[in-house]
């Protein structure tokens, strides 16, 4: 089966053509056979585009709207030179990437009109995601037509119980606004303990506890036991838990209304703050860009060393408590354009967990840039492991299954 | 037709403004002065104004880029032929903007939508003066432009129902609200916060009460988040004189007549944040200083 898969922003339309079926996709052997991205929708647009065997290419061109970027990657994967299908009936069905689903999305969903209106309830809760998601999908739906499926960055964390979901303020704003913890990165936390638990050979074992770390842009991290997500680091935004490239992560609450106050910041401007200067480069002054940090702190840079020990200081402090939550870990998992390709960072994570069952092995640690690779050493009861993600893959083989009427994994 | 490039003549505060809220939004700015000099020096102004954003977090350095990469500078009306919009911003001269509009009129294509950013002069006079008076539309920005999130939308007599849904459908895309005016001396944001101040000024004159009394009250009583006489110091208090005296020549009421007190206030070269002095006195940053006495925060 060939699966379009499409993740639009506000101004920009990933994509990936995806063969699998159910064989393949147990197998590990379904892959994407082009894949690219347009950005800058609505003005001068950028287009890149990859297929199996063909020579990368970049357009640009005025691109207006998301329909007609999806009418423009269509033409590319039909193209005699560049293509990859004869024709744009060849494919079967399409998957998006939607951020929130709120409560009612646990599992990945077919399309109709219900489900649509589902999803555009939860416009409140990602103000900035799920329009764009929306939009992106209307383009297709009148493009293509074939079965719509989408799979959200939320439903893989609707396992989690109460006591990990509720926030210490009044039980009415629940009720009233769905504020909760709902996490994020749900598809790229789900694909690695997968991936994981196949490596172990324990796929559908109820007690395997595994840790998984998103470390990209932003950064998350999921206690995972039996395959089921039971705590995670973002809350009901993407801004609770670890340290960001630009954003705060953990911190007191009070701390927001005493920099508002003391000066004399807006709610926007308070936003601001929070996602767009804080994080590393808040502290580091330098960058957000993990390579550019390491260099800095290399030459004595004091404020770039003081970011990176936030950095690693935090998420050791959650490895630990997610280690308490599950009652021990078998496996921590590193993903993201951070966990996969900076080792510094990973061993400055796990630096003194030793006593907890997760021992480095130096040498693995620092040969392993995005592969998959494990990193602890022989002997150590908890594994540690580089695991790239692929959430595409993902997306896909969750549409492949719906569309197949298999039931979800 | 969605707008995407929008043409800005006047490069001061008001058109630089304009064209950070437009560059900010994702619209493609050209922006006319008279001479490169002060072409310019309206782009070194907007990346300082940008520059305080980002001191003060609003904005980051990588939007600071992509604002200015959007800003082009154009000589000559003739450059704007292919905007979609083109808002005037140039200072309050009834001669010199229907000179404009005129010119305008013959570049542009006969469908896009001519605005002026006037506060005072009559949109319906400027459109009568063209040859697309329905084409012609009044948008009332409010300074500092970037931050205040509304737009009066002013309607002049034949301003025509497509212009002005496509001028509220701008205003939408800079992330502000538009609200519909009909022309009028003030409008709505003039016409009443103006009294305002200036009995704010009376009760201060006829000894009810100080000016640190007067602002308290009225912040913390109805929860404004500056009084009216420190706004008054903000706006300028030569500002604030014109306007009143705009609003009692235009409708003769004497709700309008400007306090005494503010004119005595401008004699003495007491103009507000601006000279360090008006109703309270500020410090080179345009803080105010702390006042001595009861009611201070």
């Amino acid at each position: 089966m060939k699966v379009l898969v499409l993740n639009c922003g506000s101004s920009s339309v990933k994509f990936q053509l995806v063969e699998t079926d159910e064989t393949s996709a147990a197998a590990g052997r379904d892959r994407a056979l082009a894949k690219g991205i347009v950005e800058n929708i609505g003005g001068l647009a950028i287009l890149r585009y990859e297929a199996e065997g063909r020579k990368p290419l970049k357009e640009t061109g005025e691109i207006l709207e998301h329909k007609i970027a999806v009418e423009r990657i269509l033409g590319l994967l039909t193209r005699e030179d560049v293509g990859v299908l004869r024709d744009r009936r060849e494919i079967d069905a399409v998957g998006h990437r939607m951020v929130h689903g709120g409560e009612r999305f646990k599992t990945s969903a077919l399309i109709d009109d219900d489900v649509l209106s589902g999803i555009e309830d939860c416009i409140d809760l990602a103000p900035l995601h799920n329009p764009p998601n929306i939009k992106g999908y209307r383009a297709a739906r009148e493009l293509l037509a074939v079965p719509h499926v989408a799979v959200f960055d939320t439903s893989f964390h609707q396992t989690m119980p109460a006591e990990a979901y509720l926030y210490g303020v009044p039980y009415v704003l629940y009720q009233r606004h769905g504020v909760r913890r709902y996490g994020f990165h749900g598809t790229s936390h789900r694909f690695v303990s997968r991936r994981m638990a196949e490596i172990l050979g324990r796929v559908g074992d109820p007690t395997l506890r595994v840790i998984t770390c998103h470390l990209g842009n932003g950064c998350s991290i999921t206690a995972i036991r039996g395959g089921r997500s039971v705590d995670t680091s973002m809350g009901l935004t993407p801004l609770e838990g670890l340290l960001m490239g630009t954003r705060a992560g953990d911190i007191d609450a009070g701390l927001v209304l005493h920099v508002m106050t003391v000066e004399e910041l807006g709610i926007s401007e308070a936003n601001a703050l929070l996602n767009k200067h804080s994080g590393l480069l808040g502290i580091s002054g330098v960058s957000n860009d993990m390579r550019a940090l390491l260099q800095a702190e290399s030459e004595g840079n004091e404020r770039a060393r003081a970011a990176l020990d936030v950095f690693c200081y935090r998420l050791k402090k959650y490895i630990a408590a997610y280690v308490g939550v599950l009652g021990g870990v078998d496996a921590v998992v590193f993903t993201g354009g951070i966990g996969e390709n900076a080792a510094p960072i990973r061993a400055r994570s796990v630096a003194g967990l030793e006593a907890i069952g997760l021992r480095l092995d130096p040498e693995r640690n620092a040969a392993a840039r995005a592969v998959e690779a494990e990193v602890s050493a022989d002997g150590s009861p908890g594994k540690i492991w580089v695991i790239p993600t692929n959430e595409e893959l993902l997306i896909a083989r969750d549409t492949m299954r719906i569309v197949s009427g298999l039931p979800p994994e | 037709m969605a707008i995407r490039t929008v043409g800005i003549v006047g490069g001061g505060t008001m058109g630089q403004g304009i064209a950070v809220a437009c560059a900010g939004a994702g619209l493609d700015v050209l922006l006319v002065e008279k001479t490169p000099e002060l072409g310019q020096e309206a782009l070194a102004g907007v990346a300082e104004a940008l520059d305080r954003d980002i001191a003060k977090w609003r904005r980051t350095e990588s939007e600071k880029r992509a604002i200015l990469a959007r800003i082009g500078l154009a000589e000559g009306l003739e450059a704007l032929e292919p905007t979609d919009l083109v808002v005037e911003a140039v200072s309050e001269d009834l001669e010199l903007k229907i000179s404009l509009f005129q010119q305008l009129d013959r570049l542009v294509s006969p469908d896009d939508v001519l605005a002026t950013n006037t506060s005072t002069l009559s949109v319906t006079e400027i459109a009568a003066r063209t040859s697309r008076p329905e084409r012609v539309i009044g948008l009332h920005f409010l300074q500092p432009v970037p931050k205040v999130p509304l737009v009066e939308v002013v309607r002049g007599l034949k301003t025509g129902d497509d212009t002005y849904r496509r001028a509220l459908e701008f205003v939408r895309v800079l992330g502000k609200t538009g609200i519909e005016v009909f022309e009028y001396p003030g409008y709505v944001t003039t016409r009443v916060i103006l009294p305002f101040l200036n009995e704010a000024m009376y009760v201060v004159m006829e000894g009810v009460a100080s000016a640190e009394a007067v602002d308290t009250s009225m912040r913390l009583g109805y929860g404004l988040p500056v009084g009216p006489l420190q706004l008054a110091d903000r706006m300028g208090l030569d500002e604030v004189m014109r306007w009143m005296q705009y609003l009692f020549d235009e409708l003769g009421d004497v709700k309008y007549r400007p306090c005494p007190l503010l004119r005595k206030m401008i004699r003495a070269g007491h103009l507000g944040v601006k000279t360090g002095r008006g109703f309270f006195e500020y410090d080179a940053a345009g803080h105010p200083k702390p006042v001595s006495g009861e009611g201070k925060v």
